[in-house]
């Protein structure tokens, strides 16, 4: 880094170095910067703000006719909250979400714990074994979904467990740990040990230690990751399909069944209840390590 | 130590049971059966249909995450970190609000079709939902994502220093781009398309909203099976050749990246 001239560089990031403060003054004079390494490539912004765009609009249409006081996809007439007051009243929709929500809560809960623990210990176990669980938590992340869901209601069938919420929380569980798992191993693993063993030889137990020293450095990626499996779980469908029984099934089933079967406005709401929630939910998760003062968060979507 | 690491395994051997279970599938028995059943021509074309979606859907990402993730990547300056949230978030939202919302925009009076007829590229037959490429520009919309991060990164990392060399031995933008830029960034691209791949492979919701009969895939019929026909040792087979042909993809992925490293350390 210090051997080249910042002026020729200014397409990089601006990494802290040594000529840093430099590097800043020179880009708030314009004229003094050089040309970038190309020119603007026009054909790649013209694609990336299409694919904007494309991104957003299907978002905005759920958005835009969840507001309509017509029952029309096409058309908005103007602006009304019936379809609002429609789930509000919708028991059905109502015990679904109540459903979902409280799957979401266990789901969290558990694949946080045990995925704190997975991880230490993942991370602590030296030689094959641990490097083979180490692949087998993978095999979840890369799977389809769909194939998890066969092979959990499989499972089920053959051990004469009768589908219920139940079941869908343990299979959500089970495969959220690996979330878990993956998101904070390499936080462990960046772990000075030598400071768990310092507060050891201060006289802490090793329970203290990793209570009163390990956990709290880790918490900001803790909490992060559980509320990503709060959005994760509550959105997902497919295994909450093939594992949810007849008792008030989890939203996001519902929902299937409903745009399935002849579309009713009420999605629109529903749909739209959903986007806000999930979307404030995954920037939360992003911001939080943010709020501890490291920066970015989305390495937690990365998995490094 | 040793209650988190036993509780580890404990974990490890529920997940394992989770997901080898259906190849015994003891309950359900007559196995060759089944694999024979699979042969037939219908079935047949549902998996090389499927085949098919899933690798437009790939190549199709790459062609429209590499623009925007190079874009992004080395000119976007300040606003990296925001516009890769904005790409990433709406991601994670409801998968099954999204295609729906991605079925209103496609659908016949919906924005796209209107612009493409208002510039005439479109007239009052053309079609976008129950075709073929309408349940590839869902796979896409759903999947783009997992494009983008890896390419992102690849090209974030990429030393533009290495450009600017290109430029100064004379390669022209183009030249300099295909012989310097994507070369450096092709284990990201590859990554990707495999990233891609595996879930449009196993996806029914695209071709459930954006399909019409004529366009089931193997998620479709997997789903079919324990749910409508209640053909469970039969869906079960399907899981399990998809799953086949998902191993065999990553097993080759897996060995072309390691022989790449090996290449990359000499």
């Amino acid at each position: 880094m210090t051997t080249v001239d910042p002026q020729r560089r200014p397409g990089l990031p601006g990494l802290p170095g040594p000529d840093a403060p430099r590097r800043r003054r020179l880009a708030r004079l314009p004229r003094l910067r050089r040309r970038g390494v190309e020119a603007r490539p026009r054909f790649a912004f013209v694609v990336t703000v299409l694919f904007f765009v494309l991104l957003y609009l299907p978002i905005g249409m759920v958005v835009l006719f969840s507001f309509n006081s017509q029952k029309s996809l096409t058309v908005f007439k103007h602006f009304s909250t019936r379809w609002y007051s429609a789930f509000f009243h919708d028991h059905v929709l109502l015990s679904s979400l109540g459903m979902s929500l409280k799957i979401s809560l266990v789901a969290m809960i558990g694949s946080v714990l045990l995925g704190v623990a997975l991880a230490l210990g993942l991370v602590r176990a030296r030689g094959r074994l641990g490097s083979y669980s180490g692949l087998i938590m993978l095999v979840p992340l890369i799977t389809p979904e769909i194939v998890t869901g066969v092979a959990s209601l499989m499972l089920y069938k053959g051990l004469g467990v009768t589908l219920s919420t139940g079941t869908v929380m343990i299979s959500e569980i089970t495969f959220s740990i690996s979330y878990v798992t993956v998101i904070l191993r390499s936080r462990v693993a960046a772990l000075n040990p030598e400071v768990e063993e310092a507060a050891m030889d201060l006289g802490a137990t090793r329970w203290q230690a990793v209570r009163l020293v390990t956990l709290p450095a880790l918490l900001p990626a803790i909490l992060a990751s559980a509320v990503l499996i709060f959005a994760l779980v509550f959105d997902d469908f497919v295994l909450a399909y093939f594992t949810t029984g007849v008792d008030p099934q989890p939203l996001a089933v519902r929902i299937y069944s409903a745009i399935r079967f002849g579309v009713e406005p009420t999605i629109n709401a529903v749909g739209t209840l959903m986007l806000a929630g999930s979307i404030t939910l995954i920037a939360a998760a992003l911001s939080i390590p943010r709020l501890f003062g490291r920066s970015g968060g989305l390495d937690l979507l990365s998995g490094d | 130590m040793s209650v988190f690491f036993i509780s580890s395994l404990l974990l490890v051997a529920a997940l394992s049971f989770g997901t080898t279970d259906d190849l015994g599938n003891p309950r359900f028995g007559s196995t060759l059966d089944n694999i024979r059943r699979l042969a037939a021509p219908a079935y047949r074309t549902v998996m090389f249909r499927s085949l098919e979606y899933a690798a437009l859907t790939s190549v199709l990402c790459l062609l429209i995450a590499y623009p925007v993730a190079y874009a992004i990547a080395l000119h976007a300056g300040r606003f990296k970190n925001a516009l890769i949230a904005a790409i990433v978030v709406p991601f994670f939202a409801n998968y099954l609000v999204r295609m729906y919302g991605w079925s209103v925009v496609l659908s016949d009076d919906g924005p796209v079709l209107r612009l493409l007829r208002a510039i005439g590229l479109a007239d009052s037959h053309t079609k976008i939902l129950n075709t073929g490429p309408g349940v590839i520009a869902g796979l896409v919309y759903g999947f783009v994502v997992f494009m983008i991060i890896p390419l992102y990164a690849a090209l974030e990392r990429l030393d533009t220093a290495l450009i600017e060399a290109g430029r100064d031995l004379y390669g022209g933008p183009l030249r300099t781009f295909l012989f310097v830029t994507v070369p450096a960034t092709r284990q990201g691209a590859v990554a990707g398309m495999v990233l891609v791949f595996l879930p449009a492979m196993g996806d029914f919701v695209s071709a459930q909203f954006l399909g019409g009969p004529n366009q089931l895939m193997i998620g479709n019929l997997i789903q079919d099976k324990f749910f409508e026909g209640q053909d469970w040792p039969l869906g079960s087979a399907l899981t399990m050749l998809l799953m086949a042909v998902l191993l065999v993809g990553m097993f080759g992925y897996l060995r072309r990246a390691r022989k790449d490293e090996a290449e990359a350390s000499r």
